[in-house]
Formats: C-alpha cells, sequence, structure tokens
C-alpha cells in the first residue's frame, strides 16, 4: 500500500512511530549506558544520558572472573546442541504433518503439542527435578540440552511445517515415482530445499534456548550455570551491584541485537509465514 | 511416515508424559526436599491443603488480572503500530527492526533492567514523572503499581510479537473492500472499525490465545521484579508452585498444585486446539 492520507497524517504517524521505537530500545541503551558508567553516575540525579565518562571497570571485573567465561561458553554450547537436536527432530516431524493429512498417531501428536506449548513450565519442572536427582543427572549438560529441546519442540514444528508447506509438493512426487522411500524423499530431496527455513528456525529456538531461565534455574548448580541464572544472581545480593551486573545483561542482549538487526528481514518472513498460514 | 515423528514422540513421552505421570503421582505424597524421613502416600490431603484453598484462589485471580491488564496494553499498541508500519511510509523497516527487537531479548535481562529503571528512589521512570509535574509512583512496592508494573514490562516484550501477527495478516487482505469503503466516504475510523477489523479477526483471535497462553505461564519477568511481593500482590500460580516446591521444599505440596494449574488452564488447550484444527480445514 503506498502513503495516503494527508501530510499532516503522515507526520504524525511518524511521530508515533518515533516515539514507539525510542519507548522500545530505550532500556536497551539504558542498560549499555549503565554498564559504562562509574557508581557515581549511575545514581546520579538527574540521570545522566550521554555525559558522563565511561569506563570499562564493570565488564573488567566480569571478564576477571573464570566463572564467567565457563558460563559464557557453557550457554553457547547448551543453546548450540539443543538447538540442533531440536530443529532435526521437529522439522522431521513437521514434514510428516505437513505433507500427510492421515498418519497414525497425528492427532496425539497435534495435541501433544499444543499441550507442551501451553502448560505452565512449573507444572512439569516439580516432577522433572525429581526424576532428574533419582537418576543423579542434576547439574548435568545433556539433561538441560534434553529438556531445552523438548520444550522448544512445538514450536520448532509450527514453523517449520510453514515452511514445508511453501516447497511444491511435484519435486517429491517425481522422486516417489522413481521408486524413492519416503525417507529418502525426505532426506536428499525436502532437507535441501527447505535449508532456509530450517536456519530461520534454528535462529529462533536458538534465542529461547539462550533466554531460557526456569530449567537452569532449577537445574544447574556450578558446572551447567547459563547466563540468565548467572544474571539473576545479582539480585540476591544485599547491595545490587548495577554495574556489573548492567555488563553481564549487556553480554547477554548485545549479541541478540547484533544479530536482529542483521536478519531481520529473515526472522519477519519466519515469523509471518506461520500467522498467515490459515 | 509416522517413523519421522519416532524423535519427537520419544522427546515428548520421556520429558512430557512421564513426569505429567510422576506430577500426579508426587501430588499424593508427602515427600520434601532433602528430608530425612521418606515421603508417605497422603491420599487427597495435598489438594485438600493447598489447592481448595484462598491461597491458590488468590494466586488464580493475580495471574488472570496481570494477564488481563496486560492484554488492554498489548492489542490497542500492537495492532496501532502494525497499522502504522502498513502505510509503509519512509523509514518503515528501520522502524520495524527497531520495534521488534524488545521480543528477542532475554527476559532475566529485561528485567532487572526495568526493576533498575522502576526503582522508586533512584530510576529515571520516576525522575521522568518528577519532571513532567506528576507524581512518583512506588512501582515495585505498591499492590496495584506492583501488578501494573509486571504486565507494563511483559507488555514491553511482547507488543512485537502482536504487532508483527498482525502487520503478516494486514498484508494479505485484499485491498478492494477499503477502495470501495473509501470511495463510498467512509471515514478512516469507520473503514477500519467495519472493513480491516473484521478480516483480522480469525489472526487476532489465535494471537489473543497465545498471549493468554503465555502470560498465564510468565514466570522469570515476575520472578526478577517482584519475586510475588509486595506479600502475595504479585504471586502468580506459577510463583506460588515454585514457592511451595523450591522455597519451603514441599514437593507433594508443589506437585498438587501443579496439577491444579495444569487444570485451570485447560480451556486454553482446548481452544486453542480447536483453532488449530479449524484453521487445517
Amino acid at each position: 500500500m503506498s502513503a495516503r492520507g494527508s501530510r499532516a497524517g503522515r507526520w504524525l504517524s511518524v511521530g508515533l512511530l518515533t516515539v514507539a521505537s525510542a519507548a522500545a530500545l530505550f532500556p536497551v541503551f539504558w542498560t549499555i549506558s549503565t554498564s559504562v558508567k562509574n557508581r557515581v553516575d549511575t545514581f546520579a540525579n538527574p540521570p545522566k544520558f550521554v555525559r558522563f565518562a565511561p569506563t570499562a571497570k564493570n565488564y573488567r571485573k566480569l571478564f576477571d572472573s573464570p566463572d564467567f567465561w565457563r558460563i559464557y561458553g557453557d550457554t553457547i554450547s547448551i543453546t548450540l546442541a539443543s538447538t540442533a537436536l531440536c530443529v532435526l527432530a521437529g522439522t522431521m516431524a513437521a514434514y510428516a504433518l505437513a505433507r500427510h493429512r492421515r498418519f497414525p498417531g497425528r492427532r496425539p501428536l497435534e495435541a501433544t503439542l499444543v499441550l507442551v506449548r501451553a502448560m505452565p513450565g512449573m507444572v512439569l519442572m516439580i516432577p522433572i527435578y525429581q526424576i532428574v536427582t533419582r537418576l543423579d543427572l542434576y547439574d548435568n549438560r545433556w539433561a538441560m540440552i534434553l529438556i531445552y529441546a523438548t520444550i522448544n519442540l512445538p514450536f520448532a514444528i509450527w514453523l517449520m511445517s510453514g515452511f514445508i508447506e511453501q516447497i511444491p509438493v511435484e519435486v517429491e512426487e517425481s522422486a516417489r515415482t522413481d521408486g524413492a522411500s519416503p525417507v529418502r524423499v525426505f532426506w536428499n530431496i525436502i532437507l535441501p530445499l527447505a535449508a532456509p527455513g530450517i536456519a530461520a528456525t534454528s535462529i529462533f529456538v536458538a534465542l529461547l534456548a539462550w533466554n531460557e531461565f526456569l530449567v537452569p534455574v532449577l537445574l544447574a548448580g556450578q558446572h551447567s550455570k547459563t547466563l540468565p541464572v548467572y544474571i539473576s544472581g545479582f539480585i540476591s545480593n544485599r547491595t545490587l551491584d548495577w554495574g556489573p551486573m548492567a555488563a553481564a545483561s549487556a553480554l547477554a542482549i548485545v549479541p541478540i541485537a547484533v544479530f536482529t538487526a542483521l536478519i531481520q528481514r529473515r526472522l519477519v518472513g519466519g515469523l509471518s509465514s506461520g500467522a498467515v498460514k490459515e | 511416515m509416522a517413523i519421522l515423528t519416532l524423535p519427537s514422540w520419544l522427546m515428548l513421552i520421556a520429558l512430557f508424559a512421564v513426569p505429567l505421570v510422576v506430577g500426579v503421582y508426587l501430588s499424593t505424597r508427602s515427600d520434601k526436599i532433602g528430608s530425612f524421613v521418606p515421603g508417605r502416600a497422603v491420599g487427597l490431603d495435598n489438594y485438600r491443603r493447598d489447592v481448595f484453598q484462598p491461597g491458590f484462589t488468590g494466586a488464580l485471580t493475580v495471574t488472570l488480572v496481570i494477564t488481563a491488564i496486560g492484554l488492554l496494553i498489548q492489542f490497542p499498541i500492537g495492532v496501532g503500530l502494525a497499522l502504522l508500519l502498513h502505510r509503509n511510509l519512509r523509514g518503515s523497516a528501520v522502524f520495524r527492526t527497531a520495534l521488534l527487537l524488545p521480543m528477542l531479548l532475554t527476559p532475566v535481562a529485561v528485567g532487572l533492567m526495568w526493576r533498575f529503571m522502576l526503582d522508586s528512589d533512584l530510576g529515571v521512570i520516576n525522575w521522568l514523572l518528577d519532571t513532567v509535574g506528576l507524581s512518583r509512583i512506588g512501582w515495585l512496592g505498591e499492590k496495584w503499581a506492583a501488578r501494573v508494573a509486571i504486565a507494563l514490562v511483559d507488555s514491553w516484550q511482547s507488543i512485537p510479537f502482536v504487532m508483527l501477527m498482525t502487520l503478516a495478516a494486514l498484508s494479505s487482505l485484499p485491498e478492494s473492500p477499503h477502495e470501495a469503503a473509501r470511495v463510498d466516504g467512509a471515514s478512516a475510523w469507520r473503514v477500519f472499525r467495519f472493513v480491516t477489523l473484521p478480516m483480522l479477526r480469525p489472526v487476532l483471535y489465535i494471537t489473543v490465545m497465545i498471549r493468554v497462553v503465555d502470560s498465564l505461564k510468565l514466570f522469570d519477568i515476575i520472578f526478577i521484579l517482584t519475586k510475588g511481593g509486595p506479600g502475595k500482590a504479585t504471586e502468580t500460580m506459577g510463583l506460588q508452585a515454585y514457592n511451595v516446591g523450591f522455597v519451603a521444599l514441599q514437593t507433594g505440596r508443589a506437585a498438587a498444585l501443579g496439577v491444579a494449574v495444569a487444570a485451570v488452564t485447560l480451556p486454553a488447550y482446548v481452544l486453542w486446539l480447536r483453532a488449530q484444527r479449524a484453521s487445517q480445514r
């Protein structure tokens, strides 16, 4: 749709969008600015927005602790492993759901996926905590990777079926008439064609895993702690240490912000394909 | 074909079905974390003690109140922004990227930053209120202010989702009904109210459901902002189960609360599943 309406209307729209964007970006700006402030500037009244001498002290404090690097690395490896597992299993199931109206277990699978997506995490985490501790898997990365992958599975399947539905059916049909088995068709034909969709889905699932809090806060001890749990640890101190806390937060969200700016077109396309499927 | 769903089934059985059964089993027992006395079967005592009590109905009310305030903030703003972006003015792509960002950020980091911004003495929000001549608000320390604050922060993160869903729906709408209404001299508001909005209904319905379900699940932001306080003013069902299970270490009672939470969210699953099946036809 081309720009319509009066000049004044256009200016009003741009004005409103500017205000909204400022509201969306300000907390991010404020996190980054707090992360490079001295204690005095952090608590200054009136607040100091730009006119202060920046310091790297807060970051140095983080980088000096060996814990921080281990936690950052663990968060990356748990995110990557759970994303790979989730997207692989999800793509397979999405192919079955998108291409085959009827197969044994279709309706129970759909119902289970909605339940997993909609059920408040605490409902499952109370028994999972018991199971995990009984099996001696507390503070175990693999247990967390499996749980992350399962809770993100409904979302991965939902996004992937949107992408697979966009692949023309004719390609598969010709392969099948040549005698290829369904699994072969999936592996050799669908997977390569769905690659852009798999990439977009992986990005979303990785974000969810990176941001996950409930699972690691309950199941991670010293050996598998992730960044969100580490950040939340700052509030249990009596005196809130806003500087290092903001620095740790910035290190969690800045990669996301950069990533978003780079790939936003694909992100929007990915979510939209799911939304207007119906 | 069913073979392709096998990995998903294995994961769902091990980490969804089994825990659900274990949860129901635990809810009938007296197990505690770290206790030397082994748990024993107590029948429905946990339910009698915790679920059919003002504590649980209170938490349910808090959850619903925060959800309702959130929806009232998210939908007008989210749909409004989508309509503005849909006009494709110059700079729309930049605005869209900026407006999208909050949805993707780590909720724990978001919660902490807002906690700092909402601080009643040092926070930038109260400074802003002061500057424009309004009175300061004890955001996280007063019952209703804390509920509104949580709904606000959750909305800040979820408006982009509402906006994106609406935007996607808007761009798939046919143009001709709008043209016709405009030619007939309908005002912009009437075109929206009587032409656009009815056509957006199906997508808005699904979006509302996703948002309701996600608000009922909301945990990390509340955990960071208030931990359920002041008092129990923002203690949602999830927070209550957490406090009973992992602060008071009463596994059996927390499991009973978990079963109750699953039960009261049941209407949401049924509606969602029905909407999904309808959209496949």
